[in-house]
């Protein structure tokens, strides 16, 4: 089943604009944040307008409507996800999911003489909390390298890695590299040790069917705003007996039983790590994105984005100068191609293609250990995504093979 | 403000070109011409931190009159501070330290002075007003 991408780019307002002096925009940069459907707009914009309060807390007709609304959308992003709303904590993204993680469980649970495994194929939301939590608790933190000839992780030496390993933490799909892990055989042998494991599936959830009961690992963190939703929510998918071990990383209101001068008793299950008023219309904006998505057969956008990213890769390889980073041989892996120019440095060739409508990034994407494994410091990275087209790609290489005719 | 004669020649021979990537190839050309710091004289302590691209300045008065160098590997980030060199070499550190980057939007590359972590110039330009503050109190 094809998909019908005329249909798809009228959903999304923003993809007529213009940019750069009347140039049609081309967005490039989706592994950063997708863009937003009509749809997701207007359920957040109608919930201000009419059902806008405080949720949990009122017995008025707005916050009952609020409430509902707002819970909704936990049954919703459950569903999709496949798990239970006991199991979907809502966070303001994958950052503040792998945080929770670690102060809300490691911190509970681990100590010294554990370790945790982190990867370098990270980004550093998925590196930095761990660093802080293992000063703070003398906890040992083992590194698997990446394989820059295979554009893989060692598995080697994760499974070296992992006997005294109390939890493992790895990135789904790199948001440099596209590269896509074995999850499944991770989550098997980190089981198998005794391990925990954390899965950022920040990048793969966009265009991935995410279902946290059949990748059986104990957290997955979701960011909604790189999935058509809004930006400030995601959620941390967390296993029952995980949840059950964890402590709140962040109190307040709402997630309270009882408070008194002396001493507070908290809540149960997701309401007790979700303090303060919660991300109300962000949550039922990101609902309204998933409910935007179920109309797609994912693996349908999956291939789109994948085929995409593979044929940008194959023309950048026919240039003169180009490198590209990741391996595009694989139909798994991401819609994320980095690159490099031999003479133009990455920021002036993105900024050369955004004088020509093309929305690139360019950087070190939150991933500096990745990139030193590469020797660099920086690439140019286009990512792709369901409203993306093969035009586009044609075009953005055809504005890149001018670029690199005059700077070159 | 008014600019200094080399500065403003320039600023209007940018202000008359409409295509962005002409307005590009002025820069790589001014890149070259005013001042570079060589690769020589990169240090960590002269490092601008936040660019994406590698820049280092350096300054210093000269009979009381404040005078930078820079070196970029991105080249607009270079053609920019060739520019700023226009801008600041010859004044006094006080003007410098207040001095305001109107002369980019000037010329037409007002997407240069987004706000950004990552924006080379900006970054660059707060760090040679740093300097002359210093230079100033010094």
């Amino acid at each position: 089943m094809g998909m019908d991408l005329d249909a798809i780019r009228a959903d999304f307002p923003i993809l007529a604009r213009k940019v750069s002096g009347g140039k049609d925009l081309v967005y490039l940069d989706n592994a950063a944040t997708t863009q937003k459907p009509q749809s997701v707009i207007d359920a957040m914009t109608r919930y201000y307008e009419q059902s806008n309060a405080n949720v949990h807390r009122a017995v008025h007709t707005l916050a009952a409507e609020a409430t509902e609304q707002y819970e909704a959308a936990r049954d919703t992003l459950a569903a999709w996800f496949g798990t239970t709303r006991d199991n979907l904590i809502f966070t303001s993204g994958t950052t503040e999911a792998i945080n929770l993680v670690a102060w809300g469980w490691a911190r509970a649970n681990l100590g010294e003489g554990d370790a945790i495994i982190i990867t370098e194929m990270e980004h550093h939301a998925d590196i930095v909390p761990w660093q802080l939590l293992a000063e703070e608790q003398g906890i040992e933190i083992r590194v698997i390298p990446i394989d820059v000839e295979a554009d893989s992780l060692d598995m080697g030496v994760f499974e070296a890695s992992l006997p005294g390993a109390r939890l493992v933490c790895v990135v789904h799909t790199s948001n440099v590299l596209g590269v896509e892990n074995p999850i499944d055989l991770i989550v098997q042998m980190s089981h198998a040790a005794g391990a925990k494991v954390v899965i950022d599936a920040a990048q793969a959830a966009p265009h991935t069917r995410i279902d946290f009961t059949a990748i059986g690992a104990d957290f997955v963190t979701i960011s909604a705003h790189k999935m058509c939703g809004p930006t400030g929510i995601g959620c941390l998918l967390a296993a029952s007996d995980a949840i059950a071990e964890m402590q709140p990383f962040m109190s307040g209101g709402d997630m309270i039983e009882t408070v008194t001068m002396e001493r507070s008793t908290f809540q149960s299950g997701p309401p007790k790590f979700e303090a303060g008023t919660p991300k109300i219309a962000e949550a039922i904006g990101f609902a309204a994105a998933v409910d935007y998505l179920s109309q797609f057969d994912m693996e349908t956008v999956h291939r789109h984005v994948r085929s995409l990213a593979q044929y940008t890769a194959s023309e950048l390889e026919s240039l003169n100068g180009i490198t590209v980073y990741g391996d595009f041989t694989v139909n798994e892996g991401g819609g994320v191609v980095s690159f490099l120019h031999e003479k133009i440095h990455a920021e002036d060739l993105a900024r050369f293609m955004d004088a020509g409508g093309f929305a690139m990034r360019t950087g070190h994407h939150c991933a500096q250990p990745l990139l030193a494994a590469y020797g660099l410091t920086s690439t140019n990275r286009v990512s792709f995504y369901l409203y993306n087209t093969q035009q586009e790609a044609e075009a953005f290489i055809a504005h890149l093979r001018y670029v690199i005719e005059r700077f070159g | 403000m008014s600019w200094p004669e080399a500065l403003q020649s320039v600023i209007d021979e940018f202000a008359d070109v409409f295509d962005p990537m002409e307005r590009y190839e002025m820069l790589f050309e001014m890149a070259a011409e005013v001042n570079e710091l060589p690769l020589e004289e990169w240090t960590e302590e002269n490092r601008i931190h936040g660019c994406q691209s590698e820049a280092h300045i350096m300054c210093h008065l000269d009979e009381g009159r404040f005078y930078m160098r820079g070196g970029a590997d991105a080249q607009i980030v270079q053609g920019l501070m060739s520019i700023t060199c226009l801008a600041v070499n010859g004044r006094p550190p006080a003007e410098v330290a207040e001095l305001k980057p109107t002369f980019v939007e000037e010329m037409g590359l007002k997407s240069s002075l987004t706000p950004s972590r990552s924006n080379g110039f900006l970054n660059m330009f707060k760090r040679v007003r740093d300097e002359a503050t210093s230079l100033t109190e010094a």
